[in-house]
């Protein structure tokens, strides 16, 4: 067998595949969401297939405002411990990667090399007649931070010439020095993961966008559910009471397996709760706040409140569950009651439950023409009332938390 | 030579802070946990402590007022998480030369430490 010499690119081929490699860890960017998972990937290759003696990564954290060392990976004693390190933006590297005329003496590597960075002082200093102070003196802070860190090479990632993250290079294990390929090689997969983090940090920031607007959302239903009590000074605190009912009777039909209630539906229950009598904006106040029986004109304009609520809200198109509590809370199991008689499993359940916990609110506060009935009075009112006026799946898990001792 | 205990139940750590003051001339030994500091200190007597206050089997807190409680004065200084005021008001009413934040400046470190063991350094 010949013995051919190889080409050193030949050599390099053997090595490894620098274009595979990048291809497998775009791949993954695509497939992991999380930039922290990806650069450890990315690390771990860097460290076990180009025979590194350590690497990290230098990542920006906006809520601390500082440059911390999130990932690290290689001889112990050598690589810097994960999340125990920060560089502000004082600091050499950050200063010389972030300062538009220091940068520029990387371009060509795409990175820093600790090998190049003497000849880049008596460069800059044949260069700059001024005596070049700055750059030289950055040079040689940048030089100490490195071997502060073991650090041979530092390749910056930038995504829109926002600095995002520096991958931290230790030795090779050969002692060769970094080429140009292996440089250009770190920079595509630094950037790779910038993209990653910048990524997450758009979604990150969305999320809680996202959050925010959910948060006003559900404030202002608050809002708007206890202004009826400005009007109606009798019922203080009984939006927000029949809603806490609502929602526990809910979560009562679902632990006892009633029901199959998801957490969208008990967000939706506490909107309809908060809303239930939102209609009685449109009812005059003489008959709200009337002492003694209503007649019967005033009545009919009482009920007029379910329907006119679904009205008032119609353009926030809320989901059905919350249209339905509100327009259907008085209907009765019978099918007595009202806007349209509807019977049993024909009233929708977000309405069959506010239905009971309306009623116990009712009984048992205050109201000017009579007093309050007692707790007691009242779970023994409503179980009475179990397939008549209530639905007797939502009167049993009532019971049931009444027996626990919640209500 | 000065002589430094560096007590974290983190190995990356301990391994990074033994070769990197070695490197500045300064004696590193090393502690994975209160208990073991505690002995340490007695046996090696270090000139200076540096202390995590989060560890598992005995918080940094412990080990320091064991420390005091036996009235031994040796000079601490304690490594903290970020926004952690109360346990550093604590940890400061034992008596502490300085504390220092993670994730941490190493410039900060070395500045901290080297200025605690002063002359001592050969």
């Amino acid at each position: 067998m010949i013995n051919c010499p190889k080409t050193k690119d030949q050599i390099k081929v053997t090595q490894i595949n620098f274009k595979k490699e990048l291809e497998a860890a775009s791949k993954s960017m695509i497939m992991i969401h999380d930039p922290k998972l990806l650069i450890k990937l990315i690390i771990r290759m860097i460290v076990r297939k180009l025979g590194i003696k350590h690497a990290g990564m230098v990542i920006y954290e906006a809520d601390q405002d500082a440059y911390v060392l999130g990932i690290s990976r290689g001889e112990p004693g050598l690589k810097i411990p994960q999340g125990f390190t920060r560089f502000d933006k004082e600091s050499p590297i950050i200063k010389f990667f972030v300062t538009k005329e220091y940068k520029a003496l990387t371009v060509s590597r795409n990175a820093i090399v600790s090998d190049d960075i003497n000849r880049l002082i008596w460069r800059e200093g044949v260069l700059d007649k001024t005596g070049g102070n700055g750059i030289r003196k950055l040079l040689h802070d940048v030089d100490e931070q490195m071997r502060m860190l073991n650090t041979t090479a530092c390749v910056p990632a930038y995504y829109r010439h926002k600095l995002l993250a520096i991958l931290l290079l230790g030795e090779k294990n050969d002692g060769t020095k970094f080429e140009q390929d292996e440089l250009d090689f770190f920079a595509a997969l630094a950037s790779d993961a910038a993209m990653a983090i910048r990524n997450a940090q758009l979604f990150k920031g969305l999320e809680a966008e996202a959050l925010r607007n959910r948060q006003l959302f559900l404030r202002t239903i608050l809002v708007l559910g206890s202004t009826i009590e400005a009007k109606d000074s009798y019922t203080r605190g009984h939006t927000e009471r029949v809603t806490k009912y609502a929602l526990a009777i809910a979560h009562q039909m679902k632990d006892n397996g009633s029901f199959e209630f998801d957490e969208q539906f008990f967000e939706n229950l506490y909107i309809a709760g908060m809303l239930h009598d939102i209609g009685k904006i449109g009812v005059p106040e003489a008959i709200l706040n009337k002492k003694g029986r209503l007649t019967v004109e005033e009545y009919e304009t009482m009920k007029l409140h379910t329907t006119k609520g679904v009205d008032i809200v119609e353009p926030l198109k809320l989901p059905q569950v919350v249209l339905d509590g509100i327009k259907y809370h008085h209907e009765t199991f019978i099918g007595s009651g009202y806007p349209q008689k509807l019977k049993a499993e024909q009233i929708p359940i977000s309405a069959a439950i506010i239905s009971v916990a309306d009623c116990l609110d009712a009984m048992t506060t205050d109201r000017p023409y009579r007093r309050g009935l007692t707790k007691e009075e009242a779970i023994a009112e409503i179980k009475n009332n179990a397939g008549i006026q209530f639905r007797p799946d939502v009167v049993k898990a009532f019971i049931e938390l009444c027996e626990k001792g919640i209500v | 030579m000065a002589k430094l205990l560096v007590v974290d139940d983190e190995q990356d750590i301990r391994d990074f802070a033994k070769s990197f003051f070695q490197k500045r001339n300064i004696n590193v030994i090393t502690a994975s946990g209160g208990a073991e500091a505690l002995e340490l200190i007695e046996k090696e007597k270090p000139d200076l402590v540096l202390l995590d206050i989060h560890m598992e089997e005995m918080s940094g807190v412990e080990v320091l007022k064991q420390l005091r409680q036996n009235k031994n004065d040796i000079k601490v200084i304690m490594v903290t998480g970020v926004e952690e005021e109360s346990i550093v008001n604590e940890a400061n009413s034992w008596g502490i030369r300085g504390y220092i934040h993670k994730p941490l400046v190493l410039e900060e470190l070395e500045k901290i430490v080297i200025g605690e063991l002063g002359t001592k350094r050969s």
